[in-house]
């Protein structure tokens, strides 16, 4: 488990709390809202963000709430503990030919509930829905210890507000998630992998653009400034899935639109282009429209990017950086908002306030989560980082 | 009878809307007493119909001000009662609020004001070769604002999923007239939390979308649509799970049972099902021509070892339309043989499909009530429809007493109370089935926290609280709708 604590003002918990059930859990929090004692609930650790300023809080490991709860493949839903690590769900949906079409960085190295509070969608968002569109149902602890159980089995499954979806992506904010429901999928009978090598970033955005606009949808479609496989060049990688003469009468429809020859892979390694430029010292994510990605890499070149993974469908730019100087990140982050896109930065051996140069909700939208923060957690225990 | 609007509040919302857009003539007030479920009906006090962001937002300042209660009003095709007025409340309705703002082919892209016709933004973005790809069965009248309202669904949400999937962005008016920015393409990596997802299927109760930016995907190359005739509905029903654990991804998996296709077949509509089957099962396949033809013999291979009788394929879009037909025309061929229909919704695990048809027809037998299935297989997304006639009151409680079992059937096996056409105030009462007073505690804190005085659609959604449930020491709905004749069904 790796918490940041070494980053300037950061502390380390006053107590490292384990509780193996949603019980537990309730019991922990109705207790240190009583005591105003914060909580900051951590999966594998790896990216929560580091605590300052003042007052006691408790670390609430999640790894005690770990293992699959209920698996109906002919019903492609499956519940686990939040503790559970996703590669333990993948492997039990992969025994039945079935998978979870998440590929965020690292995803693999995380904890199901940990993925699901951070909320992130990867480049197959493109085919298959972002996040929030597979987490069915969920268990959750609210600041003050109420048990609520949201969504539920199904896939239409809600009745009644959607509560879910403001708390996947909160960052353990408003809850502590003990338990996740999600959808699954059937493995598609080919994942043919395209790769286009470019001759620059420039290039490569050019051609994302026309794939873009094709009659076709890849299911994901990424840029990176680095493969192995293309020497360390920039290229573009393209995942077409479905039976094999649909993808390859796919392959001829988004050649035959592009005007390019795209180069078939059937061995490149996914799992280094899915968490390219995932790993450094400092995480920049912006997003803009597509249309306006050129700007984005543009800005995002002040940061001296050591890599650069970009998701033209979805318009989601992600540089890997050394530490960056904070008044060059508020630069780029003008630049960006100025085309309407936003900025997000994960630096935590930085400061512990880094995060707080990112793009900030508007005040309308700040009010609205203020509230939602103070009906989920009336005591204010949860994510202490922001205090 | 309603209280007359004060006639000073009522010249202030004309001079924000224009006079002819403030509606008090009883005579025109007739067509809003009520949305898709016609049994529910209260008159307005008035309805107001704004042009734009601005005059919506003035006019909810205006109400918000006089503590009127405040109903938003799409085209009021939903089935839940999620447009019924209340006695005391005044219908913003979105219908003037139908431009298309912006189509950006790019970015697949489109941003429309909230009565824009779903279809339209469709027809629209067509010349681009992009759609919009929820379709409820009303696509083409329902409205956008409506459809975000309620996250309406469709038969090929299936593999494109609900509207939730699709909006990106919303301009809403919250409950005292500000107007807040949620989201937005390009905005995903700001800080928060994802208020455009919690907003979406609020049921009118947050605050009223006036901008709505959404997804567009490219129209599909092709299209096979296939018509299975069963003996049994267990049978169509173990075909829909055969064709879904096959790794196939239908577009569309629709089912018409045997009453169903005996009152289509004896109505204008007959569309050729046979008399005698059990089940008809529609499953459409759409994408790239090349592979969709094998993914059709491999369904069809899953129908004849459920036991189909027999596959029908449409070898052409008027055969398709013939396919569609029994399916589409449902709801109007019943109306020829019972006066009245419920229209129930709720959603079950796929692989519960059988047990659960089985038991609603015991239970239909067992209160002597027809009921006939219309649904989205593949989502598990059932409605019952119960044929009966509301002038009889002894028939009414009978209704209502099958309607309960049913949902808590549902419930029983890890389903839930609607699939796509909401709450409202219909299946209000059914909440507790779903979620403890904790929860539903929950639900009311977060409705305070976008309306803190409860004047936003009161009545709909939540049931009506109970002393000592915590935090309920404000009421939420003070006005509930009083008629209700019968609890927990649409009607069409």
């Amino acid at each position: 488990m790796t918490v940041a604590t070494s980053s300037p003002g950061a502390r380390a918990p006053d107590a490292v709390e384990r509780p193996v059930s949603t019980e537990e859990v309730a019991d922990l929090m109705a207790w240190a809202t009583a005591e105003g004692v914060g909580v900051l609930p951590v999966g594998s650790g790896r990216r929560a963000r580091p605590v300052v300023g003042e007052g006691r809080y408790i670390l609430l490991r999640t790894d005690g709430l770990a293992g699959i709860d209920h698996y109906e493949a002919a019903d492609l839903t499956l519940a686990a503990g939040a503790g559970t690590p996703v590669r333990t769900v993948t492997d039990a949906l992969a025994a039945n030919d079935q998978w979870a079409p998440f590929d965020p960085p690292f995803v693999d190295q995380r904890t199901l509930g940990g993925f699901v509070a951070l909320g992130e969608s990867g480049p197959l968002q493109t085919g298959y829905g972002a996040l929030r569109n597979h987490v069915l149902g969920m268990t959750v602890v609210t600041g003050d210890g109420r048990v609520v159980r949201l969504g539920g089995r199904v896939v239409k499954n809600v009745a009644g507000y959607d509560l879910l979806k403001a708390v996947i992506g909160s960052r353990g904010s408003l809850a502590v998630i003990t338990s996740v429901v999600l959808r699954a999928f059937p493995v598609p009978p080919v994942d043919r992998v395209l790769v286009l090598e470019g001759r620059s970033m420039a290039h490569l955005l050019d051609m994302a653009q026309r794939v873009g606009t094709a009659p076709v949808l890849p299911v994901s479609t990424v840029i990176v400034d680095s493969l192995a496989e293309a020497g360390g060049r920039p290229a573009l990688v393209l995942r077409l899935h479905g039976a094999a003469e649909t993808v390859d009468a796919d392959r001829a429809t988004l050649e035959t639109h592009t005007d390019a020859t795209f180069q078939r892979h059937d061995h490149l390694d996914l799992a280094a282009v899915r968490d390219h430029a995932g790993e450094g010292e400092a995480i920049i994510v912006a997003t803009a429209r597509p249309s306006r990605l050129t700007t984005v890499v543009e800005a995002m070149g002040a940061l001296e990017p050591t890599g650069l993974f970009i998701d033209p469908y979805t318009g989601r730019v992600r540089a890997a950086a050394a530490l960056p100087d904070l008044e060059v990140v508020g630069e780029v982050r003008t630049r960006i908002e100025s085309a309407d896109g936003a900025l997000r930065l994960d630096a935590p051996k930085l400061d512990g306030e880094a995060w707080r140069q990112g793009t900030r909700p508007s005040a309308g939208e700040a009010t609205i989560i203020d509230g939602l923060r103070t009906a989920f957690d009336p005591g204010g225990v949860l994510w202490p980082a922001r205090r | 009878m309603n209280e007359p609007l004060p006639s000073a509040l009522e010249r202030q919302l004309r001079s924000v809307v224009g006079a002819d857009h403030v509606i008090t003539d009883p005579d025109r007030l007739f067509v809003y007493e009520s949305d898709g479920l016609s049994q529910y009906r209260v008159r307005p006090r008035a309805v107001v119909l704004p042009a734009d962001t601005e005059e919506l937002a003035e006019v909810v300042r205006i109400l918000h001000a006089a503590e009127i209660e405040i109903v938003p009003r799409g085209a009021g095709t939903g089935l839940s009662g999620g447009a019924l007025p209340t006695p005391d409340g005044v219908i913003v309705g979105t219908a003037r609020m139908n431009r298309i703002l912006e189509i950006d082919p790019q970015d697949r892209l489109a941003r429309v004001q909230p009565g824009v016709v779903n279809a339209r933004l469709t027809d629209a973005t067509r010349p681009y070769g992009l759609y919009y790809a929820p379709d409820p069965s009303s696509q083409s009248t329902c409205t956008l604002g409506g459809n975000v309202a309620e996250n309406s669904g469709g038969p090929h949400c299936l593999k494109y999923g609900v509207t939730t999937r699709y909006v990106t962005g919303l301009t809403v008016v919250m409950a005292g007239g500000e107007v807040v920015r949620l989201g937005g393409a390009g905005r995903e990596a700001a800080e928060g939390l994802d208020l455009v997802g919690l907003f979406v299927g609020s049921e009118g109760c947050f605050g009223i979308a006036t901008e709505i930016e959404v997804r567009l995907l490219p129209i599909t190359e092709g299209v096979r649509t296939l018509l299975g005739i069963f003996d049994s509905m267990e049978a169509a029903g173990h075909a829909v799970t055969s064709i879904i654990a096959s790794g196939l991804m239908p577009a569309a998996v629709e089912i018409v049972d045997k009453a169903t296709i005996r009152a289509v077949e004896a109505s204008v509509f007959a569309a050729g099902y046979p008399t005698d089957a059990g089940a008809a099962l529609v499953i459409e396949f759409d994408g790239t021509e090349a592979g969709l033809d094998a993914d059709a013999d491999r369904a069809e291979t899953c129908c004849m070892a459920a036991g189909a009788r027999e596959v029908r394929r449409a070898t052409s879009e008027e055969e398709r339309v013939a396919l569609w037909k029994g399916r589409k025309k449902a709801f109007g061929a019943m109306g020829r043989i019972a006066p009245d229909l419920l229209v129930q919704d709720a959603t079950v695990p796929r692989t519960r499909l059988p047990e659960v048809l089985a038991k609603i027809s015991e239970i239909g037998t067992r209160y002597e009530l027809e009921i006939a299935n219309v649904f989205h297989a593949g989502d598990g997304n059932l409605h019952p429809n119960i044929l009966f006639d509301r002038s009889d009151p002894e028939q009414m409680a009978r209704v209502e007493a099958a309607s309960h079992e049913i949902m808590s059937l549902c419930v029983a096996v890890g389903g839930t109370i609607t699939g796509e056409h909401g709450v409202g105030v219909d299946k209000r009462g059914y909440m507790t089935l779903v979620h403890n007073d904790v929860e539903l505690d929950m639900l009311r804190r977060v409705r305070r926290v976008f309306d803190p005085r409860g004047l936003f659609n009161p009545g709909k959604v939540l049931p009506d609280e109970e002393a000592g449930i915590p935090g309920s020491e404000e009421p939420v709905g003070r006005s509930a709708p009083t008629a209700r004749p019968v609890a927990g069904a649409g009607t069409v």
